[in-house]
């Protein structure tokens, strides 16, 4: 079904940042705030492990 | 959203406490359309179920090892388990296996894990509106 590793990524960080911002949050705004913080927290840490990852052999 | 407070819903409902935790736990978001948090309440229910699917669409297995052989194994099962009546639905269904040759094998399997210890964190939610803890 899904075999791109980034789109898995994406949808991983989108659904989960969702519900953390509903559970952590009250207000409307804080909320779409911390989605968002949360989202680019996932993806962003994702690329950059990855990156480290890059030069040892699998 | 359908979350505004009113004097009647944010009254604590400690006897709804308990019924409210199983029905969440039951069904992702099913707790808080019991405590009349609708918009929360279809938020987790989607995104939950969601994470669930993309799960195991992406060949998860739904394992059920439960017993001190294998620890890991066995948390692992739980934190599947904890997203409650999809899970056995899904086994019922044949999802059981996974497909371990799969290359999202491991994606499907951290989609379904995370769902469940999601829905855990749901659960203690729904216990905290319903003690008056949280709005």
């Amino acid at each position: 079904m899904i075999h791109s590793h980034i789109l898995s990524l994406v949808l991983f960080a989108a659904l989960v940042s969702l519900v953390f911002s509903i559970l952590m949050r009250e207000d409307p705004r804080a909320r779409v705030r911390f989605a968002l913080m949360s989202f680019a927290a996932f993806v962003a840490s994702a690329i950059v492990a990855g990156w480290l990852m890059s030069p040892f052999p699998s | 959203m359908a979350d505004t407070p009113t004097a009647a819903v944010v009254a604590a409902r400690p006897a709804a406490a308990v019924p409210a935790c199983l029905l969440a736990w039951l069904l992702p978001g099913a707790g808080h359309l019991y405590l009349r948090r609708t918009g929360k309440g279809l938020i987790f229910l989607g995104a939950i179920g969601a994470l669930f699917v993309l799960g195991l669409a992406m060949d998860s297995r739904l394992q059920m090892a439960v017993g001190l052989d294998d620890i890991l194994a066995s948390l692992f099962s739980l934190a599947q388990m904890a997203i409650g009546l999809p899970y056995f639905i899904a086994r019922m269904l044949g999802y059981e296996a996974g497909r371990v040759t799969s290359v999202t094998f491991e994606y499907g399997n951290t989609f379904t894990a995370v769902a469940g210890l999601l829905n855990i964190l749901v659960v203690l939610d729904a216990y905290d509106i319903a003690v008056g803890r949280k709005a």
